[in-house]
């Protein structure tokens, strides 16, 4: 990185060829499998746009992992307000289910919601159900499954903040 | 693998850069305020007792109080702008910090004119005031500190907001401090 701040390109993209892999195993642990790319690419851009605020006196594993951690928070919020479309049912992927529950730790943030909210938020945000599907197998109300997802995703974003960094 | 397209656009837009300086910064926000004091006092608003009021301990209270919690709260707004600093556990001292000096402040006052001369200092008219310009002397520090932040990774936005408006909050105060006969907490 500091060969990187000085314009050594070759540097930089030997670097930037080792964060991406480190920031895809970061975002596949925290987020459903369809976000990890986009996690990736932005945690990338901040990077690219933020390099000159490290600091080469100090280590650069907490400086990335914040940079990732924020882009991550970044990412719960924007589920809540990203609106969801309904999916056809001829693009199931068969072990979709398997690659959700991969995302260990979005999983172990999961139990620390409500039951309803965690139930509306995997229902809705993860694996594409419609808000009216997700009323029907939950028993919840369109309205009530919205405020869920809303609150819930609000409470995780809340409990990463105030997580000490750690990858 | 999409990636691959954007670390080539990313390479291609290398261009060294000037790395984050906290004292660099500190010096342009030392010559901010040394710019505003003067421009302020070169209105004529220097207070006419300053004279007197430098024997006294409530004007040093008050002018010392301020001059640290504007200190502090820069302090803390700069760090915060780095990505791995929170300033929330800086913001509860600072806090603190704030209830000590109002504490001190009023047991000066006290001891000095007596609890009775201090509630018929309570005009609120004078407080609002105060306040306006005090506000207005904020601006040009929240413009210098949001320009700061902007340009640095603040990961608690929230926080590093804040931080940022009790910097620039008491800088204003501290200005219109040299200009205020008032030495007392109100």
């Amino acid at each position: 990185m500091v060969a990187a701040q000085q314009g050594n390109a070759g540097a930089y993209r030997r670097l930037l060829d080792e964060l991406r892999k480190w920031l895809c195993r970061f975002y596949a642990r925290r987020l459903p499998p369809a976000m990890v790319e986009d996690a990736v690419q932005d945690a990338l851009i901040a990077i690219h746009d933020k390099r000159h605020t490290y600091d080469p006196e100090r280590p650069f594993k907490p400086w990335l992992v914040a940079v990732a951690r924020y882009k991550w928070i970044d990412r719960l919020r924007s589920m809540g307000r990203a609106t969801t479309e309904e999916l056809p049912d001829d693009i199931a992927v068969e072990d979709h289910e398997s690659s959700v529950t991969s995302s260990v730790v979005l999983a172990q943030l999961m139990t620390e919601l409500k039951p309803a909210q965690a139930e509306a938020i995997r229902l809705v945000k993860i694996e594409g159900f419609s808000v009216e599907e997700a009323s029907a197998r939950t028993g919840q109300s369109g309205s009530l499954i919205k405020v869920n997802i809303h609150r819930g995703l609000a409470r995780l974003a809340a409990i990463v903040q105030k997580q000490p960094d750690a990858e | 693998m999409p990636s691959d397209f954007l670390i080539d656009q990313l390479v291609g837009d290398l261009r060294p850069v000037r790395r984050s300086n906290p004292r660099r910064q500190l010096a342009i926000l030392l010559g901010l305020a040394a710019i505003e004091l003067a421009g302020f006092l070169a209105l004529g608003t220097l207070r006419p007792d300053a004279a007197a009021a430098l024997g006294r301990a409530a004007f040093w209270w008050k002018m010392g109080g301020l001059a640290l919690l504007a200190a502090f709260g820069v302090h803390i707004a700069l760090g915060s702008f780095n990505p791995v600093s929170s300033p929330r556990s800086g913001l509860r001292r600072w806090l603190a910090v704030v209830a000590g000096l109002f504490l001190a402040g009023w047991v000066i006052d006290a001891a000095g004119q007596g609890v009775d001369a201090l509630a018929t200092r309570l005009m609120w008219r004078m407080g609002v005031e105060c306040l306006t310009v005090m506000s207005i002397l904020s601006i040009p520090p929240v413009i210098a500190l949001g320009v700061m932040m902007r340009r640095g990774a603040p990961t608690d936005r929230q926080a590093s907001s804040v931080a940022v408006g009790v910097a620039a909050a008491t800088w204003g105060a501290l200005i219109f401090a040299f200009h205020c006969p008032s030495d007392d907490p109100f």
